[in-house]
């Protein structure tokens, strides 16, 4: 039901020494409809600045954001954000539940309408029984789930997630990459995920946005061939996908080498 | 790499089958209550050990210099009896109240707004510091002398005295405040009363407690002070009447009632509402024997 439209976003930020340093260098990109879009690069390369220009936490100094809704007559409607953090950033000092209602209260979402809501996003996440626990008490992956029903119990037109499988371990890691991609289909979800991962960005993506690093910039966009319910890592097809991804990355880490 | 593929996917399959993430087991059960007798009897003997060098010492000091514990514990219990306990603590514990709330109110406040704002912190450094060093007594003389010898300035000395100390404690936990935190509460969009109650006071919690401890042990020093000046009821005053009438029992026994009152606000009233503030943290204590 909505897009995320970058058209030629510039930001600078401040060095120490006083000068300005590019970060974003006219990054365009338009988002899939549904679906998820990646943007894959290489850390520091300005991917968590782009999604804080689109959340709205960070200003551009050019060009534009926006976060489109297609609702027919309702246009007046701002399109709802959830964000999910790399480090999930619950408040640790509030029970699992009371982190949720946290981001309903934020967004204004009616009262009456949150037992109902608790009830359906920590069940998708797996956490109907922990809904009572401090975040603390719970594994790093839970800790993980508890974030992303948080940025799902707003229900959002368009999900924000800062690389949010890369602290974690492995296993961990892999399942809940499972897990998100059934839960984004299911709920009709726009996403957008930061990774550097490649693999990640081949099996979560149906859009692949890769950016070049210092500053970033769009080098090139690719659909994944594969829908979701196709992609299984030891599939031939994922692999032959997975692979073009990594030259194309490989390549313009080479020309960056060949700039600097 | 591609074999460290294999591994993974034949152990995450594994691994899915498991489920990931258990919560940590509930903490054992023989601990906690042998734990709390341990801490309770060790509090106890150091109590014993002090009254036994206290004792030890009467024999080499005449009983005007160090009395009795016997007898002082009497003097106590009659002080206690009389009623003269409730109404002199009472004035005195008024005192340290009212200007303990005062001082918190601005402290509080000034603190976060110093850790947050360059230039205010700038500002207010120099009077915040100058402020803490300045001796209680100074500020009691001041208070009395514009004040008069009146409540007023019993609470003016307290709040004034303490007040620097409230404010550097929160002033340096405003500044270790998690920037993160309050990203996502903005991306969520969290009112500022939501801010401030949800994510930056909790965070606060820790170094207010610590405050209100030195701070309480701060106020108590001043008030007997202010007390002595002039006052005409407190424990302040009433220690100043035993040394008057050079009686040595009566200033260890007012001691002694003091410090009973701090040790049950210290170990009760603030041990408790730190264990409740702060039970969202697992208690792990492995490091520290």
């Amino acid at each position: 039901m909505a897009y995320v439209h970058v058209d030629s976003a510039v930001k600078y930020f401040a060095r120490e020494d006083g000068g300005d340093m590019l970060v974003l260098d006219r990054v365009s990109f338009d988002t899939r409809e549904f679906g998820t879009t990646c943007l894959l690069g290489p850390s520091g390369c300005g991917k968590s600045t782009l999604l804080n220009a689109i959340s709205g936490l960070e200003r551009l100094d050019q060009g534009r954001v926006e976060v489109i809704a297609n609702h027919g007559a309702s246009k007046l409607h701002t399109p709802r954000l959830g964000y999910v953090f790399q480090d999930p950033r619950l408040l640790n000092w509030k029970r699992v539940e009371e982190n949720l209602t946290f981001a309903l209260k934020g967004m204004g979402i009616p009262q009456q309408q949150w037992p109902e809501r608790l009830e359906k996003y920590l069940g998708i996440v797996g956490l109907a029984e922990f809904r009572k626990q401090f975040p603390l008490y719970l594994s790093g992956g839970m800790r993980q789930r508890v974030g992303l029903a948080r940025g799902l119990v707003i229900e959002p037109e368009v999900l924000l997630m800062d690389e949010p499988f890369s602290k974690l371990d492995q296993l961990t890691a892999r399942r809940l990459r499972e897990e998100t991609l059934r839960i984004c289909g299911r709920l009709k979800q726009t996403t957008v995920l930061v990774t550097h991962d490649v693999e990640e960005a081949a099996y979560m993506g149906d859009r692949i946005v890769i950016l070049r690093a210092r500053p970033a910039r769009v080098i090139e966009i690719l659909d994944n061939p594969l829908s979701p319910g196709e992609r299984d890592i030891d599939d031939s097809r994922f692999i032959q996908f997975k692979k073009t991804l990594l030259q194309s990355v490989l390549r313009l880490m080479e020309t960056n080498e060949v700039q600097s | 790499m591609a074999l460290n593929e294999k591994a993974l996917v034949a152990t995450g399959e594994a691994g899915a089958m498991a489920g990931e993430g258990v919560a940590l087991p509930p903490r054992t059960q023989t601990g906690p209550a042998w734990e709390a007798a341990k801490t309770v009897g060790l509090r106890a003997g150091s109590i014993v050990a002090m009254m036994i060098v206290w004792w030890l010492l009467t024999f080499f000091f005449p009983p005007t210099l160090i009395p009795h514990p016997i007898d002082t514990l009497m003097e106590v219990g009659a002080i206690v009896n009389t009623g003269q306990f409730l109404s002199e603590m009472g004035a005195t514990l008024r005192r340290v109240g009212v200007g303990f709330a005062i001082a918190m109110l601005i402290a509080v406040p000034l603190g976060i707004v110093m850790g947050t704002i360059k230039s205010l912190e700038n500002f207010f450094e120099p009077p915040v510091i100058l402020g803490l060093t300045m001796p209680g007594l100074v500020w009691a003389v001041m208070a009395i002398m514009f004040l008069g010898l009146n409540e007023t300035s019993a609470y003016a000395a307290v709040a004034i005295t303490i007040m620097p100390m409230l404010a550097i404690s929160l002033w340096q936990g405003t500044k270790s405040i998690d920037k993160d935190l309050i990203d996502m509460s903005t991306a969520f969009h969290a009112s500022a009363w939501s801010k401030v109650v949800d994510v930056i006071l909790p965070q606060l919690v820790s170094h207010i407690l610590a405050a209100i401890r030195y701070g309480l042990g701060l106020a108590w020093k001043v008030v007997v002070v202010v007390e002595m000046f002039g006052f005409s009821n407190g424990v302040g005053y009433q220690v100043v009447r035993g040394f008057n009438v050079f009686s040595m029992k009566q200033v260890m026994a007012w001691a002694i009632t003091f410090l009973v009152v701090m040790i049950v606000i210290e170990f009760g009233i603030i041990g408790w509402l730190e264990s409740r503030v702060t039970r969202w943290r697992p208690r792990i204590q492995a490091w520290r024997r």
